[in-house]
């Protein structure tokens, strides 16, 4: 297993950030789980450019996580080769993780902030809608709470890429949508990998969506554009074509 | 808390004399098998202040040795608990040596050691130290992914906040084995003492056995269990405290 | 707990097990296991509790077992070996042996306690506890001689008892000489941790004198019964309810123990003697049991027409006194009303 956690070259930083060039390649990934009677991949190739709010969506068990945990080493490919262009630090958040029981969310949050983020901390509660519960325990939070607050402690951390799985479950809808956007105008330049079931969510905010179709289809992922929306309502032609195009997709 | 454990033990303890008692006047037997009330109370007020002395005494070596036993399981424990050769060691050792009845061990100790207070704290330490081991090795050795994934990934893990981690999620399995781990003490250390030492609860115990004298051995158990169930309620109220000062008051390395 | 309901197994086999004569016939069973057993018919088989371990201490009751002394006077006998965890007094009492081997003090703090016990024959007329010593130290010749030694008792046990008067009668009180406690090993006496180690002079006692003397450390042995200290050691003993019962059938078995040890003490009879001991005794290396044996046979029969068995009443009165005296029992209980074997004329 490749190793947790960003690697960091300060020149990459500089260089990267100038130039904006942000990709994922897959090619040809083949990947069989422990266990599993078929492949979950199966030459998977596909290209996904940055910077931007893109989504990775599929059928449930189709690989959505499992393709994450590729992403940022978490798991290696049987075969086939991964390249990942102008993300040098890359983070993975996931719906089902805690804080430590032992501190109120607020603390937690001034702890693993740096100083320099603290500002745009106090900004993201604001705009998630979590200020009235940072002097709570985690434990206290509801479900969608939790997974803000989760959300909030990566979108402070130095990144390039944030791949977000199921972040913003348990959330509802319209809080949903002022929390996409607000990612997208606080962080224009960041590659964003948003996991979700949503197709209408995925349409309306997402630059591209990359569909995974499974291994027995062929290709097995499709990338088809979305409508990139900043919270205003879209048109009901343009997104009835996004919608379609998904769906067809799959 | 105290009271509780304090009357739960006195209804044990009545019980078992109902029928000791039972079984006396049921079948006429003397005051020398099983001794009556009056003798009872009798030998109660000749040997209670010397065996109160030497419950404390017993109570202060295994106290003593139960605390060396958690610090040393706590150390070997969080060294041991990554899939390191070492760990691995230490994992099958702990496994392995805890099969030994230490008791059984106790006499060569004594022998190599005599029988002074540095044997039976060697003993009481010895009697809790495996399952207190095993129970941190299985609580350092066992992921909370949930928790600890945001610090990995964020390049901010440190053995000393995986080790809080871990042992945070776990603190009732943790309280509740040092609270087991106190009777463990006790009675090795008694059984230590009843086998080789020159002091203690356990060495009167024996004393009161080569006389045949039941009601000292009756009065001996009493005051055991009465320090015993002080003990654990003091154990139980310190586990609550620890709970509540995490769980109330902000701080913390993370 | 429910204050209104008894709780515990008592209470939720009563709520729940069962209907009434049930749970009465399982209560009955479970007390019946507990108690004593009925008192012993002549035909049962009689079950008779040493004091310690099968050895060359208990030669005549072997003797008598395996030589059918018993079984000559139609008498079924199981003879068990005791141990630390053993009480042959409260055996008897609880009826799990209808005779068994005491030491006076355990007969005299038993009878302090209503215990129905009685004596019927004395085996050893010199108590083998002893204390051992460096021959290199001067000979304890008087008792002032033990002043400023390091003395090992066993707390709680009769040679503190011994000792305690041994220091009495000297005048020694415990900042002229230095009581150490002993275990069960003799570690400290070989680490010359102690001046007086005490050893049962007809088993340990021998041993340790052989081990000493290789290493070139001959010993001598502190008998107390040297300076008129008389503690009466191991006797027969059995509930008074059979002695008052079945007079009889504490006659026979009484003489068939003592035809015992007569015949298993008599030189003549030392081979086979030495056979019966070592089929219970398979550690103990042969020579080492002969010497045992002959120490063994000193110490129960003092001369070769002394009566085997026969009680030693002053020293009963004497153990008695001694008990007393130190605060082991509340009060004298006459002792000697309970001693009903040979006497001296």
């Amino acid at each position: 297993m490749r190793p947790l956690g960003a690697v960091l070259t300060l020149t990459g930083i500089s260089r990267y950030k100038n130039n904006k060039l942000m990709q994922i390649s897959c090619d040809d990934i083949a990947l069989a789980l422990v266990g599993a009677e078929t492949p979950i991949f199966a030459a998977l190739n596909f290209n996904l450019k940055g910077p931007g709010f893109h989504a990775l969506f599929g059928p449930s068990g189709v690989g959505k996580t499992t393709l994450a945990r590729l992403l940022i080493g978490q798991m290696r490919p049987d075969s086939g080769g991964i390249r990942i262009d102008g993300c040098p630090r890359r983070l993975y958040a996931y719906n089902l993780e805690r804080l430590p029981g032992w501190s109120s969310v607020g603390r937690h949050l001034e702890k693993i902030t740096p100083a320099s983020q603290r500002p745009r901390c106090a900004e993201l509660a604001a705009a998630f809608g979590i200020e009235p519960v940072l002097g709570q325990r985690f434990a206290r939070l509801s479900l969608g709470q939790k997974n803000r607050v989760n959300l909030i402690r990566y979108l402070v951390q130095d990144f390039e890429l944030l791949i977000m799985d199921e972040s913003l479950a348990n959330v509802d809808e319209r809080t949903r949508g002022r929390i996409i956007t607000t990612i997208k105008t606080l962080f224009p330049d960041r590659f964003f990998l948003y996991i979700s079931h949503n197709a209408i969510e995925v349409a309306r905010f997402c630059r591209q969506v990359l569909v995974l179709r499974g291994a027995h289809r062929e290709p097995q992922a499709l990338t088809v554009p979305g409508l990139d929306g900043n919270g205003e309502a879209a048109p009901p032609p343009a997104m009835e074509k996004a919608l379609l195009t998904i769906m067809n997709a799959i | 808390m105290l009271a509780r454990r304090i009357y739960q033990f006195l209804i044990v303890y009545a019980v078992g004399l109902a029928l000791l008692l039972g079984l006396k006047y049921l079948a006429g037997l003397s005051d020398y098998v099983i001794p009556g009330p009056p003798l009872i109370w009798q030998t109660f007020h000749e040997v209670y202040g010397r065996y109160t002395a030497d419950t404390l005494n017993t109570f202060s070596v295994a106290v003593f040795g139960q605390v060396i036993s958690i610090g040393l399981a706590t150390g070997i424990g969080i060294l041991g608990r990554q899939a390191t050769w070492f760990g691995n060691f230490v994992k099958v050792a702990a496994y392995n040596v805890q099969a030994y009845p230490i008791v059984a061990l106790a006499p060569i100790i004594f022998i190599l050691l005599g029988d002074g207070f540095i044997t039976r704290l060697v003993i009481a330490a010895m009697i809790c130290y495996f399952p207190l081991l095993l129970v941190v090795l299985g609580v350092m050795g066992e992921p909370v992914t949930e928790i600890e994934h945001f610090y990995r990934i964020t390049g901010r893990m440190r053995w000393q906040l995986e080790v809080k981690i871990r042992a945070f999620e776990n603190l009732h399995k943790l309280t509740t084995v040092v609270a087991g781990s106190a009777t463990l003490a006790m009675a090795g250390t008694i059984v230590a003492e009843f086998i080789a030492a020159n002091a203690g609860i356990g060495y009167s115990i024996r004393i009161a056995l080569y006389q045949s004298d039941l009601g000292k051995i009756l009065i001996a158990l009493f005051l055991i269990g009465i320090c015993l169930s002080v003990y654990q309620a003091l154990l139980e109220w310190a586990g609550a405290q620890v709970h509540r000062r995490w769980e109330t008051i902000d701080g913390g390395a993370a | 707990m429910n204050s209104r309901r008894g709780g515990g197994l008592l209470g939720t086999f009563l709520r729940r097990g069962g209907r009434w004569p049930g749970k009465l016939l399982w209560l009955l069973t479970l007390t019946g296991w507990l108690l004593p057993t009925a008192p012993t018919a002549a035909a049962d088989p009689l079950v008779y509790r040493l004091k310690w371990l099968q050895n060359s201490s208990t030669v005549g009751d072997l003797y008598a077992d395996v030589q059918g002394f018993f079984a000559a006077r139609g008498l079924t006998v199981e003879v068990k070996p005791g141990g630390p965890e053993r009480d042959a007094i409260k055996e008897l009492e609880l009826g799990h042996a209808q005779f068994g081997v005491a030491s006076a003090d355990q007969v005299i703090r038993a009878a302090a306690k209503g215990a129905p016990v009685v004596v019927i024959a004395q085996i050893f007329q010199v108590n083998p506890l002893q204390w051992i010593y460096r021959a290199s130290r001067p000979p304890l010749e008087t008792l002032a001689d033990l002043e400023g030694l390091i003395i090992g008792i066993t707390y709680g046990g009769n040679d503190e008892m011994i000792m305690r008067t041994v220091l009495a009668k000297a005048g020694l009180d415990e900042r002229r000489v230095t009581l150490m406690s002993v275990r069960y090993d003799f570690t400290p006496f070989y680490r010359r941790r102690a001046d007086l180690w005490p050893i049962y002079r007809n088993s340990q006692g021998i041993v340790i004198a052989d081990r000493m003397a290789r290493a070139g450390e001959p010993v001598r042995f502190f008998n107390p019964t040297d300076f008129g200290v008389r503690f009466v050691a191991n006797s027969v003993v059995t509930h008074q309810r059979l002695l008052d019962d079945q007079p009889d059938l504490v006659h026979r078995f009484r003489e068939a123990l003592l035809e015992g040890w007569r015949a298993a003490l008599a030189e003549e009879n030392e081979q086979r003697a030495l056979t019966i001991i070592a089929r219970f005794d398979p550690d103990t290396p042969p020579d080492l049991m002969a010497r045992q044996l002959r120490v063994t046979r000193e110490l129960v029969r003092p001369t070769a027409d002394f009566p085997v068995g026969r009680l030693d009443v002053a020293a009963w009165r004497q153990t008695e006194e001694i008990m007393h005296r130190q605060g082991l029992i509340p009060r004298p209980v006459n002792v000697v009303s309970r001693l009903h074997g040979p006497a001296p004329p």
